[in-house]
Formats: C-alpha cells, sequence, structure tokens
C-alpha cells in the first residue's frame, strides 16, 4: 500500500512538472499564435545550462536553480523573432514546420557539442534525494515535495496573472480575438514578447524540476517531452489553460503508474495512444480548444 | 483630418471638427470601413496624410493611435465574448493612466444594464446590450474622437433609436463623432455634416440638412422623397 503511495506521489510530482510545461506551452500557443514544437527543446537545453553552471560552481544548488530559469527566459525571447513573421501572418502550421527544424537543431547542437553528446547526471543536491516525510517502507523525497508546491506555487501565480491583472486580461483578449485587442490598442508586437517571456520563465522552472524529478538529461529528451507535452495539450484541447491542468495531471498519473508497474519505457506509447485516441475521438479534446 | 488615395479609396478628403457629428454614408464596400481603419492604422495609407489634433498620425501603429485618444468602435461591435463585461469595460480603458474606477462609475450611471451584468460573459448579452458594451467600452478611454462603424447593424428598430439618441447625448456631453451608418436617414437627422461615399470615392458632402434635401441623396439612401 505504501508503495502504491510513494508511486502516486512520483506520478503526482511529474504530472505538475507537465502541467507547467503544457501551460507555458499553451500560452505560447494562445498569445503568441505559434505551434512551439521546440519548446520542450529548449527547456532541455536549459536544464543542461544548469547542469554546466553547478559543474563550474561546485555543485552550487542556487546557481544551478538560476541558470535554468534565466536560460529558460533568455532562450525563449531569443526565439521570439524568429516567429515574428510568422504569427503575424498567423501561418500556425508554417511555425510548426519552423519549430520542428529549431528543435531538430537544438537536439544536435545537444548530441554533437553538449558534454560530447553523454547523458548528464544532476548532482545528488539538486535531486533532493533526502527522505522528507516517511511512512512505513515508502519516503517521500525533499525533491518531490519542492517539485509538487513549486509547480502549484508557480501555476497558482500564473493564473493569477492571467486572470486578475491587466496584463492577462491582454493575453487573453489577444488570444481570443487579435483583431479586437489591436483595436483597444493593444501593443500587438510588445505582448507577444511578454508571452515569450513568461512561458520562458516556466519553461526555466521546469528545467529544474525536470533536473530533480527525472535526475539526468540528453539530447533525446527534448523529443521525448515534445510529445507528452503536445499529447497533453492535445488531451485537453489546444490552448485550453485550464483544461491543460487536468490533463497534465492524467498523463504524469498514468505514465507514473504505468512506469512503476510495468516494465521498459512505455511513457511515449502512452503519450502517443492517448494523441490518437483523441484525435479519432475528440479532436477538440476533452474540455475543448480555447482560452 | 485630411486623407489622399489609397486602393479602396481614391482620393477622399475629409474634415472631423471638435464636437461635431460627422456620418459617413454609403452602401457596404463604399468604402467606409476601410477609411476608419486606415485612420486607426490597421489598413496601411499609400498616398495622403492623416492629422489628429494637429499631430500627423498616418504611418503610426494602432497602440500609437488609440493612446492619442481615438477609438473605434468596430463594426460587429468586437466585443470579447469569453470575457466578462467588466473586464470588456477594464480592457477599454487598456491606456487610460490613472484611475478607472470614475470611469466605470460614470458608465455604470449612464448604462444600468450594463452594472447588473457586469460578472456575465459578454457573449451571453443581446445584440443591442453588446453594442452598449461596444460604446461603453470605448468611452472608458475618455476619447477625444469616437469612431463608430455600422453601429445599428443587426439591431431592432426600437434598439436601433435608443443608439441614435445615445449618440446623441454623448455628443452633448461634448464627444466628437464619426459615425459610419447604412442606415442614412436616422444618421442624418443626429449628425451635423456628412460625406456621401460610392466606391471608394466621396461624392457628395455637406451640412447633414443639406444631404437629406439632396435629390441623389434622397434617391439612393433614403428612399425617394424625405
Amino acid at each position: 500500500m505504501e508503495i502504491f503511495i510513494a508511486q502516486l506521489i512520483n506520478a503526482i510530482a511529474l504530472g505538475s512538472v507537465y502541467a507547467l510545461l503544457v501551460t507555458g506551452f499553451n500560452l505560447l500557443v494562445v498569445v503568441g499564435g505559434i505551434f512551439p514544437f521546440a519548446y520542450s527543446h529548449l527547456v532541455v537545453l536549459s536544464m543542461y545550462m544548469c547542469w554546466f553552471a553547478m559543474k563550474m560552481t561546485g555543485d552550487s544548488v542556487v546557481v544551478g536553480i538560476l541558470a535554468g530559469v534565466l536560460s529558460g527566459t533568455a532562450f525563449s525571447f531569443i526565439t521570439e523573432p524568429v516567429f515574428r513573421p510568422l504569427a503575424k501572418r498567423g501561418a500556425v502550421l508554417g511555425s510548426f514546420i519552423v519549430a520542428m527544424a529549431l528543435s531538430l537543431i537544438i537536439t544536435e547542437f545537444m548530441a554533437q557539442k553538449l558534454n560530447m553528446g553523454i547523458v548528464i547526471s544532476f548532482p545528488q543536491s539538486l535531486q533532493g534525494k533526502e527522505a522528507l516525510i516517511r511512512f512505513g517502507t515508502a519516503t517521500v523525497t525533499a525533491g518531490q515535495i519542492a517539485t509538487i508546491v513549486g509547480s502549484i506555487g508557480a501555476g497558482l501565480g500564473f493564473f493569477y496573472l492571467l486572470y486578475r491583472t491587466k496584463q492577462g486580461r491582454a493575453f487573453r483578449a489577444m488570444g481570443q480575438s487579435p483583431f479586437s485587442a489591436r483595436l483597444l490598442g493593444i501593443p500587438i508586437v510588445k505582448t507577444r514578447i511578454y508571452a515569450y517571456l513568461i512561458a520562458g520563465l516556466l519553461g526555466g522552472i521546469s528545467a529544474v524540476f525536470l533536473a530533480m524529478a527525472i535526475g539526468t538529461a540528453s539530447s533525446s529528451l527534448g523529443d521525448n517531452l515534445a510529445l507528452k507535452v503536445m499529447a497533453v495539450s492535445m488531451l485537453a484541447g489546444i490552448g485550453n489553460l485550464g483544461g491543460g491542468l487536468v490533463a497534465a495531471l492524467i498523463l504524469g498519473l498514468s505514465e507514473g503508474m504505468v512506469l512503476a508497474y510495468l516494465p521498459g519505457d512505455w511513457s511515449q506509447a502512452i503519450a502517443f495512444g492517448m494523441i490518437m485516441v483523441v484525435v479519432m475521438i475528440r479532436p477538440k479534446g476533452l474540455f475543448g480548444t480555447m482560452a | 483630418m485630411s486623407y489622399g488615395s489609397i486602393k479602396a479609396l481614391r482620393g477622399v478628403n475629409i474634415e472631423v471638427n471638435e464636437k461635431e457629428i460627422v456620418v459617413l454614408i454609403g452602401a457596404n464596400g463604399a468604402g467606409k470601413t476601410t477609411l476608419v481603419e486606415s485612420i486607426l492604422g490597421i489598413t496601411p495609407v499609400e498616398k495622403g496624410r492623416i492629422m489628429f489634433m494637429g499631430e500627423e498620425i498616418t504611418q503610426k501603429k494602432t497602440e500609437y493611435v488609440v493612446a492619442s485618444g481615438l477609438c473605434l468602435i468596430p463594426e460587429g461591435r468586437g466585443i470579447l465574448p469569453l470575457m466578462t463585461v467588466m473586464e470588456n469595460l477594464q480592457l477599454g480603458a487598456h491606456h487610460f493612466k490613472g484611475d478607472t474606477s470614475e470611469n466605470l462609475e460614470l458608465i455604470y450611471r449612464c448604462f444600468p444594464v450594463l452594472e447588473e451584468r457586469s460578472k456575465q460573459m459578454a457573449g451571453t448579452l443581446s445584440g443591442g446590450e453588446q453594442q452598449m458594451l461596444s460604446v461603453a467600452r470605448g468611452l472608458m478611454s475618455a476619447p477625444q474622437l469616437m469612431m463608430l462603424d455600422e453601429p445599428s447593424l443587426g439591431l431592432a428598430p426600437a434598439v436601433m433609436k435608443d443608439l441614435f439618441r445615445t449618440i446623441g447625448e454623448l455628443n452633448s456631453a461634448g464627444y466628437t463623432i464619426l459615425l459610419s451608418e447604412q442606415n442614412a436617414r436616422q444618421a442624418l437627422q443626429c449628425a451635423h455634416r456628412g460625406y456621401v461615399f460610392e466606391t471608394g470615392e466621396i461624392v457628395l458632402s455637406g451640412t447633414s440638412e443639406e444631404l437629406m434635401h439632396n435629390q441623389r441623396v434622397q434617391q439612393a439612401y433614403l428612399g425617394g422623397v424625405v
């Protein structure tokens, strides 16, 4: 029983990181007006930055976290001008192609140039494997608690921004009708840049939590995550921020539980399976597509 | 404001003076919407200039034009259906520097229905209420010039009367209004001056009195003798 609970906590931790990732993804879809396939790859790149920073400073957790968060934000910001002309024309498919190209470049770069393509392993100090709570033979680690609490915190912060602030209203207006937003005098390009910055921030935070949760990273992690983020987003309904949270938990739970009880890495198959089912039965997703 | 030629419009020259109501009359596709959208900076201008309160705004971005005090209430209202009435109004004041609670109070006093429905999704309002919301939203930024594009579209006759009455009241309160309307009769009755558009050109202009008694206007837009 306790093992089950421990696995459950693990699955929830995983799900909460997916939730952050899908929120950043959806923000770029809704306000950025693109299909940000390379988002996860930039997150993995941030994980590498975190790892490098820790290596250079004798495994300093603070530096690692800062490096991850800041690089996530910076990377996203840098890609905005690339997608700007596509967003302007409403070329979503075009943006998907460009994003895929970008993801290939990033993956190859990580495989060839970063740590000579060898899997990187995050120091124990970051992984937070010390058990904080014990019950019976199972434990809940500091890392898991930090991930869950941190993700909830970041998520709440984001939703506060979206629903209770002026900028959040501008985001939602742009997502619903770029034309109306423009008439209201909402600065279109500036608002998109803010969206990229916030999505990048969420991505950087996710990078740190992923480092905690998974403990390692490699050049193939980008594709792996991108697939799952797409699955979650489509399961909920692309762009549906609230629904994305629920769907993220569903995927996290399924993946976590399957990982615990089935041999082999079925996680990608589950994600693909979900996309398949959604596309065939309910293309708009469980909760419908909309901000 | 004077204006020059662009693809859909040729040799258009109009002027709106403070505290006036100026109306643009013409059929659908005659170029009225193109004109107001060009003023806002949404449609690019090939030749000519747009002057607003002594400043040239021809090539300026929409956000700059709106911040300068122009607002457009578009055809079809342009309200955001998935946001509440209150949020739509707050968005109207996006550029307003200062406390918006006074503006909100004023608007609720003029349009009590909106206060009743402030927490409702804007998409659930009736056509007339949405039009009210659209106008109220424009007012939230205390604009120097309000432009309304076909506000009477889709409204029941009784609601239309209310609309034009409101436009008149706003003008009495000091608002300058540029109105583009297919409903020529009611529009001319409330305006000071007007311009008649046909296929991208201005074919007639004058005071509303002159236009109402003009034979051509009567035949084409007023359904015979007034």
